[in-house]
């Protein structure tokens, strides 16, 4: 599973992130112990696990939205993240954190859209403020991503009009107009009726199937079913099991953790 | 020491009976003569004593015949008698707000005395109380407004100006505040806590009167400028703070994950999501702001409340500053409602 085959990034066995040994504490509890994790392009991982297991930060600390205290982050063969400072390990510049962030997709469980900006002024706002694109760039990037979610009919309206599941159809286009290497989805259909999930999990799927590669941490087995090509269990901070989904929803199903878990959420 | 006061106390009592006496024997004695006088009742002293005791009486109408009895001047009959009663006269129709016959009586002075300076001034204040109320405070308006006018548009003048640079005095010390790096954010504080914390006046009197001791001498203009500016920025700088906290942290998260700098997500997601929850504050803060304009008369500046007091303090005419709470009042009516207007506008898509 681990590879340090990180000297050709383009070759397809090398991992698109690896993620070794990451450690997050916050005061006492220590929310992320000693995680490796590596995704391999058009590799689709989904995490499942009980609520404060970690899933969230260690998403976060995957674009250092969460500064962790210890562990390496690689993306596309470079350490990323975090420098050596006189021997100390300090958080890198803004500049290149941010051009990072700029290839990693993250879209949250609460949509956060831009609520003074329009549907289409929210794709845009990425390609024109941070990669500096002209605005007519920018708006035929962000129609053709308004497209691909099925929402062009919205492109002038105000976020607040729109339902959860339109929302976080926005947020994924908006997400996808910066080109990402590699998306983030933290329980991207939590937060919606139950009704609305199926539009967002479609929109996802899809996405999947044109071949992104991405990190899911959801509650939906559906999701972990039907998309994933490895589901991760995680508890205390940890990886319990890892396993593609056929043997994860059937041998490892053994693992009395894991089946009360799986058992409570269907 | 008992004793002494009690005897006190008797002298002093003794000392106002013999006064009170004496005071009796005088007035008999003065009566007298005067009683003898009164015989005939063409006495002008004795009509005019007539006259006032009808008027304390209350009986116009008799009081005015007997002035009216008071002949004109010629022979033994004074002129000074004549003006006295007629002017009387004059001042009892004008009380009596029977301003014609007022009129008549000055004129009839005038005609034998024109240039009598009692008839002349009472018949100007007649020719204004004629005059609907309303008539005289537009005259005052024409006499008073234009010095008003030049000092309300030095008022509007540091009102604007503060208006500029308050909010981006305001909005930078609002983000020294929340910054990570703690100079700026103990600066931040230092500024807001002085000046929010001492007397604007104080500030004024500070930067106008004091600096100059420091070897820095700034005009009234400049020191206002300086003063107001500082003082509304830090007012507004924790304003700016508290509505910048009350956006959902999450929209900052989501700025970050597309890749912008702090500086690209405040500019460009926070801070343009405060404008509609900081209008009513800092709308409060423009009207408070129109008023301690008025604080800077103190350092030099003639402003509006400056020329209003200078013209009451030559006219002592009430409506000089019943025309200035008006300029005022026009001011922040018109701030007021922009201000409704601007916040209607600018959290539109709060309810599209
Ligand atoms: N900013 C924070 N400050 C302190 N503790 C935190 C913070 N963020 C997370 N934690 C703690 O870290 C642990 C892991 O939290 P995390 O949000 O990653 O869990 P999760 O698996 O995403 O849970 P959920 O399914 O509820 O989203 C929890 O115990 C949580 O209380
Ligand atoms: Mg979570």
């Amino acid at each position: 599973m681990k590879t340090d085959n990180e000297k050709n990034p383009t070759s397809n066995n090398a991992p698109i992130i690896c993620l070794s040994n990451i450690t997050k504490r916050f005061g006492k509890t220590t929310a992320v112990d000693a995680v490796d994790l590596s995704v391999m392009p058009q590799e689709k991982v989904v995490i499942i696990g009980p609520s404060g297991s970690g899933k969230s930060t260690l998403l976060r600390a995957v674009n250092i939205l969460e500064e962790i205290d210890e562990g390496t982050i690689v993306f596309e063969g470079k350490s990323v993240g975090y420098v050596e400072k006189k021997g100390k390990r300090v958080l890198d510049s803004q500049k290149n954190i941010c051009a990072l962030r700029a290839e990693i997709g993250m879209v949250f469980q609460h949509f956060y859209l831009f609520p003074h900006m329009t549907v289409l002024e929210n794709i845009m706002e990425g390609p024109v403020t941070v990669q500096g694109k002209s605005r007519e760039e920018a708006h035929i990037i962000a129609e053709d991503m308004l497209e691909k979610v099925g929402l062009s009919e919205k492109r002038d309206v105000f976020p607040a009009t729109l339902s959860g599941g339109q929302k976080q159809r926005v947020a994924i286009a908006r997400a996808l107009a910066m080109k990402p290497k590699i998306m983030l989805f933290d329980e991207p259909t939590s937060a919606l009726d139950p009704e609305l999930v199926g539009e967002v999990f479609n929109t996802i799927k899809s996405l999947a199937d044109e071949g992104m590669t991405m990190i899911i941490v959801t509650h939906q087995m559906g999701f972990a079913r039907e998309i994933a090509d490895r589901v991760i269990f995680m508890e205390k901070g940890r990886f319990i099991t890892e396993a593609p989904p056929v043997e994860f929803f059937g041998s490892c199903m053994t693992n009395t953790r894991v089946a009360s878990f799986v058992d409570s959420i269907l | 020491m008992l004793y002494s006061r009690q005897t006190k106390a008797r002298q002093f009592m003794r000392s106002k009976i013999r006064r009170g006496f004496l005071l009796f024997i005088w007035l008999v004695l003065l009566a007298l003569p005067s009683a003898a006088l009164a015989e005939g009742p063409t006495q002008p002293d004795q009509l005019f004593r007539d006259a006032s005791n009808l008027i304390s009486a209350g009986d116009y109408e008799t009081a005015l015949e007997v002035l009216d009895r008071i002949p004109a001047p010629g022979g033994t009959d004074s002129a000074a008698d004549f003006i006295k009663s007629r002017v009387q006269k004059a001042q009892l129709y004008h009380a009596l707000a029977m301003f014609d016959e007022a009129d008549a009586s000055c004129h009839e002075v005038l005609a034998l005395f024109p240039d009598n300076i009692e008839a002349t001034n009472l018949l100007d204040s007649l020719a204004k109380a004629k005059k609907p109320k309303w008539l005289l405070f537009i005259d005052d308006m024409k006499l008073f407004l234009p010095s008003l006018i030049q000092g309300a548009g030095i008022t509007l003048f540091l009102v604007v100006i503060t208006m500029v640079i308050s909010p981006i005095g305001g909005l930078l010390i609002a983000l020294g505040r929340i910054s990570g790096v703690p100079p700026l954010r103990w600066l931040s504080w230092f500024i807001i806590w002085f000046f929010r914390g001492t007397p604007l006046l104080l500030q004024l009197f500070f930067i106008y009167y004091g600096l100059p001791s420091l070897g820095v001498t700034l005009s009234p203009t400049t020191s206002a400028i300086i003063g107001l500016g500082i003082n509304y920025s830090a007012y507004l700088a924790e304003i700016i703070r508290a509505g910048i906290e009350s956006i959902d942290s999450g929209q900052m998260e989501a700025a970050k994950a597309i890749g912008m700098t702090y500086t690209q997500a405040m500019r460009r997601v926070i801070v343009p999501q405060t404008y509609k929850r900081l209008m009513p504050p800092v709308g409060n803060e423009f009207i408070a702001l129109i008023k301690d304009t008025a604080l800077v008369s103190t350092i030099a500046m003639v402003e509006l409340m400056r020329s209003a007091n200078q013209m009451f303090n030559t006219y002592f005419n009430v409506n000089v500053l019943i025309i200035a709470a008006m300029i005022y009042l026009l001011f922040t009516t018109v701030f007021t409602v922009t201000f409704e207007t601007i916040e209607k506008r600018v959290g539109a898509y709060e309810n599209r």
